[in-house]
């Protein structure tokens, strides 16, 4: 029985006998993780000086079971030829349990200061870093990067 | 685009107009605003599109502007709020309420985000005789995809008359994307080539709501009509398909170009719809003695204009709430919908058509899956039981008949649910909630064509007038029901806040839910999902404060994995 192939006599892999078994299947677990911790302060070191802060962290993982395949052998034996078919092919799938992992970590740091000019104005600093780390590297490839950021300016009070 | 800046200057105009009115015929009595001026500078490292993902700008500085105003006076109340933080994130909010009789708001938001380009890795593989072939193919490299968001949104509430209170409501939604993004295109099963192109992103969404609605003694009728339409005016993408052969020798063109709609050629593919959507609704509430009750009837159509496809449903709902005691409330709740898809036909060419053997025709009618009449029904009973604790249960279900439902067991997908809710507080020392909830699914929604296939060797025969027995035959092999959908779920929700003294405040929570399916012979499909936090809140002083926690979330999902044993 040939099934779906296309039979050509000067096909150099053919005509070659196409087999179907049926399919196989396993039960896997797949897993995600998330964990988040932060950690945010606001200081008023004078009536003209405030301080504020922030420190974050995040951790994300993502994975699936190795999927274990029960023995196909039985499953495979071709009673007419007594032969087990397809051993050319493997039904293991050591990594494909791997392809799907993710596993980030994301820090992020923040200070900021408001420091009042005068009764009706007021200079504001502040800076964030936040660093991204990525050990997998799935869709998008490796996705690590940093990002640093300044920022300051005055605010008028009417 | 000129279309969208002029419907946002009419919303800003018109909210302000509004302000200056009711600001002029009073003095304010409270009015007061800040306006900030900076500048930012922002540096990468590495991988931009993850870690900058809303944000603009690499190694420069951008000016900033942010405003706040408000204006309150004995008859009105005006605020103004805006930010703009570079040309592409842009955000204001404005809103006036002149006595009881007006009120408008407006808003604008312009978001830009970027997004990374799938590199495909993972779709390249090759058998290792050399038969089937799966290969990837990026056709732009180092693409820059990006979605640029505005949205500006406006609602108008009138007073017409003070007699019955007779109100008009309106409300306008546009929102605009642009960009580029990423588009696949997949040449059929001979080849497996994935292909990765640029696509233009150029939609518009546009949406209005008004309505009218009155009190009559001591009931409220309301009636209210929505619009929504959206269209992409993006040029056309177009995927270039490969020619029909052989992946290793590339003979048999014939053959497997006799298989397909088309092959070779460059074709139009990730079409947006263009959809418009209308509806109607009337609403009425009222109250009698102890009890309040009310109803709605709705009607609504969507239109793929593309292809004059419609669907519509028809939905009507009721409640009634009554006091049985003094500190006892009942509140039931039903619902029904019926919604309705139109079918088609889907004319193919003859497949094989040419070839040695009978060509099959397989033209088929489509019948949707959301033809269902979905009914909906609860009662709740909530009793105080003293001063500190508060109970509630409640039971309900739901049930969706489905029409066209090509599955096995076609009865209705029947859901009973029963949920407990226990409520506690000691003044504002300690406040703490807890929920379980139990639903028992019978018939959940399955795949009708089955997951796994049976032994196909020696069970299926060639086609009359070939040596060959192809793919579409493996259908009748195919069998057992599959579905993530749940026959029973546990949903537990608990929260509790401690606040010692004044200065610290000490909140926990915790939630979890686990389901599984029983009926799907050995396949022990389940989920489970837990998310336990906790923050804690310090005042240290008048100075100093702190806030700190945490939190962490688990999923886990069990189910199949199926692989097809054959060759070919």
């Amino acid at each position: 029985m040939y099934t779906d192939a296309v039979s050509d006599p000067n096909d150099p892999l053919g005509p070659f006998e196409a087999v179907h078994y049926g399919s196989a299947y396993a039960m896997t677990d797949y897993e995600t993780k998330s964990q988040n911790l932060y950690l945010t302060t606001s200081y008023i070191y004078s009536p003209k000086l405030k301080f504020h802060g922030m420190v974050g962290y995040n951790k994300s993982t993502a994975a699936m079971d190795q999927v274990v395949f029960p023995d196909l052998t039985a499953r495979l034996y071709d009673e007419i030829n007594d032969v087990t078919d397809l051993d050319h092919q493997d039904f293991t799938f050591l990594h494909m349990h791997d392809y799907s992992n993710l596993d980030y970590q994301l820090l992020n740091f923040s200070l900021g200061l408001e420091y009042m000019l005068s009764k009706d104005v007021v200079w504001t600093a502040d800076g964030e870093y936040a660093d991204l780390k990525d050990n997998e590297g799935y869709v998008y490839g490796i996705e690590s990067g940093s990002m640093f950021m300044i920022r300051s300016g005055i605010r008028f009070v009417f | 685009m000129n279309r969208f800046y002029t419907i946002t200057l009419q919303c800003l105009l018109l909210v302000a107009l509004t302000f200056m009115v009711a600001a002029g015929q009073e003095d304010a009595i409270e009015e007061k605003y800040s306006v900030w001026i900076g500048s930012s500078y922002t540096d990468f490292t590495d991988y931009t599109k993850k870690i900058g993902e809303y944000r603009n700008g690499d190694d420069e500085f951008l000016p900033e502007f942010s405003i706040d105003y408000l204006s309150r006076g004995i008859n009105h109340i005006f605020s103004l709020n805006g930010n703009y933080r570079d040309e592409n994130n842009i955000m204001a909010d404005m809103a006036s309420k002149i006595g009881d009789g007006f009120s408008a708001g407006f808003k604008y938001r312009s978001l830009y985000k970027l997004a990374g380009q799938d590199l495909l890795t993972n779709l390249e593989t090759r058998e290792a005789s050399g038969g089937k072939i799966l290969t990837h193919e990026i056709l732009d490299p180092g693409a820059d995809y990006y979605v640029h968001r505005k949205e500006v949104e406006s609602n108008f509430n009138l007073r017409i008359s003070k007699k019955n209170n007779v109100r008009l409501t309106a409300a306008h939604r546009t929102t605009l994307q642009s960009g580029n993004e990423q588009h696949l295109a997949n040449s059929h099963c001979f080849s497996c080539h994935i292909t990765s192109n640029t696509a233009t992103i150029d939609k518009i969404t546009h949406q209005i709501m008004a309505g009218l609605q009155a009190d009559i003694g001591k009931s409220k009728v309301g009636y209210q009509f929505a619009y929504r339409i959206f269209e992409s005016e993006a040029p056309l993408t177009y995927a270039n398909y490969d020619e029909a052969k052989h992946p290793v020798n590339g003979g048999s063109a014939a053959e497997f170009s006799s298989r397909l709609l088309f092959d070779g050629v460059a074709m139009a593919a990730g079409e947006y719809a263009n959809t418009e959507k209308l509806s109607h609704k009337v609403t009425f509430k009222g109250n009698a003695g102890n009890s309040s009750y009310g109803s709605s009837i709705g009607y609504s159509k969507a239109t793929n204009k593309n292809n004059d496809l419609s669907s519509s449903a028809i939905s009507g709902s009721a409640f009634y709430a009554t006091s049985l005691a003094k500190l006892t409330r009942l509140i039931a709740k039903f619902s029904v919908a019926k919604l309705e898809v139109d079918d088609f036909n889907v004319d193919l060419p003859l497949f094989r058509d040419g070839r040695p053997g009978i060509p099959m025709d397989f033209d088929f009618t489509r019948y949707s899956s959301l033809n269902r009449v979905d009914l909906r029904g609860s009662v709740e009973l909530i009793s105080r039981l003293n001063k500190k604790m508060t109970a509630s249960i409640s039971a309900g279900l739901r049930s969706i008949d489905r029409e066209y439902y090509p599955a096995e067991n076609s009865d209705a997908t029947t859901t009973l649910f029963g949920q407990a809710k226990l409520r506690y507080r000691k003044g504002m020392e300690y406040s703490a909630s807890f929920k379980y909830r139990f639903e028992s699914t019978s018939n959940p929604f399955t795949s009708a064509r089955g997951l796994f296939e049976a032994r196909g060797r020696s069970v299926l025969n060639p086609v009359d007038g070939t040596s060959f027995v192809y793919y579409w035959q493996r259908e009748a092999l195919r069998y057992q029901d599959i579905t993530t959908a749940p026959t029973q779920a546990h949903i537990l929700d608990l929260t509790s806040t401690w606040r010692p003294n004044n200065k610290v405040n000490l909140n926990f929570g915790f939630k979890a839910k686990y389901d599984k399916n029983g009926d799907l012979d050995s396949l022990d499909v389940s989920h489970f999902s837990m998310q336990p936090s906790l923050a804690v809140n310090v005042n240290l002083d008048q100075k100093w404060a702190v806030s700190l926690g945490g939190s962490y979330g688990y999923n886990k999902s069990r189910g199949p994995v199926a692989i097809a044993l054959f060759d070919g």
